[in-house]
C-alpha cells in the first residue's frame, strides 16, 4: 500500500521538442482508484512510466508515502503493471504464463494452482490455460496480461487501457472484476485510459490531462456534472455533450443567448458575459418541449432506438445536437421538435477560435 | 437480395469458423452482423464480398449464385479492418480513387472528398500518406473510400468500433442516414451492443460461428431465444438468478437460490418442462427501496456502483448472485447498504436449459 504525490513533474524525450508532461502536480492517496484519462498523445502514458520506474523522470519529484522515489529502481516499487504490450511469454502456456510471478516467489505448488484456477475462472480464462500465448486473440491475450499482474497483489496496480478492446459484456464483467480486485485487496490503483465510461464507472476520483498537462482532477460526479473547460466537457460524457456556438446578447438587463437565428433567455443563474460563447449541454439534460414552452427549436434527423432509451439526433441550424428520451418517443423524419434545458445545467465556455468561422451560421 | 444458404468455412483441418450458415440479406435493410471476437462475422463479411470462399455452401444474389464472381465485379464497396489504403497516395487520392475509377469529373470529385473528408473529421489530413496516419485516422479513411461512391451493397467491418466517443456518435447518425437517404444495403459488423441496437434494422447475434437470433432490434431485445442472445444484447447486460417454481395450499412463487420465495400468479409456471429454471431480468425494470413495501420485498446490499453519465449502474447481492440495476446518477448509494429490491415476475425473461420459455409482454411505442 502507498500513497503517491508528484509534484512538478516534467518529462522530455527531445531536448528541442515540447514536453510530454509539462509540470504536473497529483496526490493519490493511499488505497484510493484514479483514473488517467485523455486522449492518446496527452502525456497519461509518460505520467505512469515515471510513477512505474520505466521512465527517468525529467524535472520534478514522485514520492510513495513521503519518501522520493525518483532514483529507486522499478522492481523495487513494488508496483505491478499491466501494459497494452503485455509481454507474455509465448512458448509456454497460459497457465505458467499467469503462474510465473509465483512460482519466482517460490509458492508451493498446490498454492499456484489454486490462485491461477481462481483467477482463471474469474476472468473466463479457463478453457484456454493449456494454450500457448502466441495462440490466443488480442482480447484473450489482454486477460493474461491482466491475470498475470493481478496475481501477484501488488502494493500500486497500474493498468494501462486493460479492457479497451473488449466486447460489451466482457468489458461489464471486467470491470465488476477489477472493482472487486480492489475492493478486496484495497491496492492503490492507477488506472490509465482514453475511455471516459471506463473511468467514469471505476474511479474514486479523475485525473484528466490534454497536451501534457492535467486539466480537472475530480470525482466523476464533478467531471460530469462541472467540467471545468470546454475540453473536459467534450471529452467526458457518452452520447457526447452539444456544444452549440452562439453569442450571448443583452436586451432589458437580461442575457438571452442567440444561436441558428434563434434566441432564449438565459436563466439567472447562469454565469455569462455578453459575446461569442460556447454553449454545452449533455442529452440527457435535454428534453423535448412545445411550440409554446421551448428553448431551440430543431429538426428530427434520425432516432437510436436502443430500446431501454432513444438518442435523438437533431439539427438546430447547422449544429447536430443529441438527446436522449424514453424509449416511446419516436418522432418523424424532418419533424420539426422543440428542445427545453434543464435551467440548473447549462454549461458556457469561451468560443472555440478554430471553430468559429466554420460553424459561423445564420443568425 | 443475398442469400448464405449452409455456408461453412473452415480454415485449416480444425477450425470451423462458420458452421451451416443459413442468412439472407433484404434489398436496402441494414444488417448488423454482431458477436463477440471470433464469432465469424468477419468471416461472413469476407465471404459476401468474396474475398474468402466457402468451405461448402452457397451465397447467391437475387437467386444466381455469386461464388464464381471476383469481388470487383459484385459491385460491393466494402471497408475492412485492416484492408489496405494506398500508402503511395495522399488520403485525397485515396478517397477519390472509387470515383476516378468510374469517371467521376475532377470538381464533383473535390466536392465529395470534402464533404465525406468533413463528415469523418479528416480535412487536415487530405495531404498525408497513409504511412503517416493514426490507426483510428486510417480507419476513418477505409471507411470514407467505402461510402464515398454509389454501390448496391455496402460492406463495413467494424468501422467505427475504434473512433473516439464523438466521432463514433457522429458517425453512427451519419450511417444511420445514409441508409435512409440510399437505396442500398448495408452490412456491418460490431462487437458492440448499442452500436448493434441504433443502427440495424435487423441484428444477425452470431457466436462460435454459429447464427443465435437474426430479427429486428426489438425481437432480439425483448424475445431473445436463448441465454446467450439475452445476455449479450442490452447494457448494462441482463442479469440472471436461478429458480425453482413451487407449488403450496394452490399458490405458485418461486424459490430463489437466496431462498427469497417471489408469489407469481396462476399459470406462471406452465410452459416450465421442470421446476428448475433462470430468470432473466433487464436492469431498467427493476426498482429498488430503502425500506420494503409490497413491491419492495426482497433483501439485497449494493454491491458495486458505477456511474455511466446520465445512470448509475447499480450491482446488488442478492445472496451469493449479483443483479444489476440502474438508477438515476443523483441517487447516492454506497457499497454494503442494505436495499429492498422489487422484481415483477410480469418483467421476467424465463430460460431453461439456456432456452427461452417465455418472455414479458412487449412494451408498446406511440
Amino acid at each position: 500500500m502507498a500513497s503517491i504525490q508528484a509534484e512538478r513533474l516534467v518529462k522530455r524525450y527531445n531536448p528541442g521538442a515540447p514536453p510530454a508532461v509539462t509540470g504536473i502536480d497529483f496526490e493519490i492517496a493511499d488505497g484510493e482508484f484514479v483514473a488517467i484519462l485523455g486522449p492518446s498523445g496527452c502525456g497519461k502514458s509518460s505520467t505512469m512510466r515515471m510513477i512505474a520506474g520505466l521512465e527517468t523522470i525529467t524535472e520534478g519529484t514522485i514520492r510513495f508515502d513521503g519518501k522520493l522515489v525518483n532514483e529507486v529502481r522499478a522492481r523495487e516499487r513494488k508496483v505491478a503493471m499491466s501494459f497494452e504490450s503485455y509481454a507474455l511469454y509465448p512458448t509456454i502456456s497460459v497457465y505458467e504464463n499467469i503462474a510465473f510471478p509465483l512460482r519466482c516467489r517460490g509458492e508451493s505448488s498446490v498454492e499456484i494452482d489454486r490462485q491461477v484456477r481462481q483467477i482463471a475462472e474469474t476472468m473466463e480464462l479457463a478453457p484456454l490455460l493449456g494454450r500457448r500465448t502466441k495462440e490466443l486473440s488480442s482480447g484473450q491475450a489482454q486477460r493474461v496480461g491482466l491475470a498475470r499482474a493481478l496475481i501477484r497483489r501488488p502494493t500500486v496496480f497500474l493498468l494501462d487501457e486493460p479492457i479497451s478492446h473488449l466486447d460489451t459484456r466482457q468489458r461489464y464483467r471486467m470491470r465488476q472484476f477489477i472493482k472487486s480486485i480492489h475492493r478486496d485487496f484495497r491496492t492503490t490503483m492507477i488506472y490509465v485510459t482514453h475511455d471516459q465510461e471506463e473511468a467514469m464507472a471505476l474511479a474514486d476520483r479523475i485525473i484528466v490531462m490534454s497536451h501534457g498537462d492535467i486539466q480537472q482532477i475530480g470525482t466523476p460526479e464533478e467531471i460530469y456534472e462541472r467540467p471545468v473547460n470546454a475540453f473536459v466537457a467534450g471529452f467526458v460524457g457518452e452520447p457526447p455533450i452539444n456544444f452549440i456556438d452562439g453569442e450571448v446578447l443583452v436586451q432589458d438587463g437580461e442575457f438571452h443567448f442567440a444561436t441558428a437565428g434563434q434566441s432564449f433567455l438565459l436563466p439567472h443563474k447562469v454565469q455569462a458575459t455578453p459575446g461569442r460563447m460556447r454553449l454545452a449541454v449533455r442529452p440527457a439534460w435535454l428534453s423535448l418541449g412545445s411550440e409554446a414552452d421551448h428553448h431551440l427549436r430543431a429538426t428530427h434527423f434520425v432516432t437510436e432506438r436502443l430500446q431501454d432509451h432513444n438518442i435523438l439526433v437533431v439539427d438546430v441550424g447547422r449544429t447536430r445536437v443529441t438527446l436522449l428520451t424514453d424509449p416511446t418517443v419516436v418522432p418523424q423524419d424532418g419533424q420539426n421538435l422543440y428542445l427545453r434545458l434543464d435551467p440548473d445545467r447549462i454549461l458556457l465556455y469561451p468560443p472555440d477560435r478554430s471553430q468559429v468561422a466554420a460553424d459561423d451560421d445564420d443568425s | 437480395m443475398i442469400e448464405l444458404k449452409n455456408v461453412t468455412r473452415r480454415f485449416g483441418l480444425t477450425t470451423l469458423a462458420i458452421k451451416g450458415l443459413d442468412l439472407t440479406v433484404q434489398d436496402r435493410e441494414f444488417l448488423v452482423l454482431y458477436g463477440p471476437a471470433g464469432a465469424g462475422k468477419s468471416t461472413t463479411l469476407k465471404m459476401i464480398a468474396g474475398i474468402v470462399r466457402p468451405t461448402s455452401g452457397d451465397i447467391l444474389r437475387d437467386g444466381v449464385s455469386l461464388l464464381g464472381v471476383p469481388p470487383e465485379r459484385r459491385d460491393m464497396a466494402m471497408c475492412f479492418e485492416n484492408y489496405a489504403l494506398y500508402s503511395h497516395l495522399s488520403v485525397f487520392e485515396n478517397l477519390a480513387f472509387p470515383l476516378r475509377a468510374r469517371g467521376v469529373a475532377d470538381r464533383e470529385i473535390q466536392a465529395k472528398v470534402t464533404k465525406i473528408a468533413e463528415t469523418l473529421g479528416i480535412p487536415h489530413l487530405l495531404e498525408r500518406r497513409p504511412g503517416f496516419l493514426s490507426g483510428g485516422q486510417r480507419q476513418r479513411v477505409a471507411l470514407g473510400r467505402a461510402i464515398i461512391r454509389p454501390a448496391s451493397t455496402y460492406l463495413l467491418d467494424e468501422p467505427i468500433g475504434h473512433l473516439d466517443a464523438k466521432l463514433r456518435h457522429r458517425m453512427r447518425a451519419e450511417l444511420k442516414g445514409m441508409a435512409r437517404d440510399l437505396a442500398s444495403t448495408i452490412v456491418l459488423t460490431t462487437t458492440s451492443s448499442r452500436e448493434a441496437l441504433a443502427l440495424g434494422d435487423r441484428i444477425a447475434v452470431l457466436d462460435q460461428g454459429v447464427l443465435q437470433q437474426l430479427g429486428t432490434p426489438e425481437e432480439i431485445y425483448h424475445r431473445p431465444v436463448n441465454e446467450f442472445v439475452a445476455s449479450f444484447v442490452g447494457e448494462p447486460p441482463m442479469s440472471f438468478l436461478d429458480a425453482t417454481a413451487e407449488r403450496e395450499g394452490g399458490q405458485t412463487a418461486l424459490r430463489l437460490r437466496s431462498g427469497h420465495r417471489l408469489p407469481v400468479g396462476p399459470g406462471w409456471a406452465a410452459p416450465l418442462r421442470d421446476p428448475t429454471c433462470r430468470l432473466g431480468v433487464r436492469a431498467a425494470e427493476l426498482s429498488i427501496a430503502d425500506t420494503a413495501d409490497d413491491r419492495h420485498a426482497v433483501p439485497v446490499t449494493v454491491d458495486q456502483v458505477e456511474l455511466l453519465g446520465h445512470v448509475r449502474v447499480v450491482r446488488l447481492s442478492l445472496g451469493q448472485e449479483l443483479v444489476a440495476v440502474v438508477v438515476p446518477p443523483e441517487r447516492q448509494l454506497a457499497p454494503g447498504q442494505p436495499l429492498w429490491l422489487a422484481i415483477d415476475p410480469a418483467r421476467l425473461h424465463v430460460f431453461q436449459d439456456g432456452r427461452a420459455v417465455s418472455h414479458p409482454a412487449m412494451p408498446t411505442v406511440h
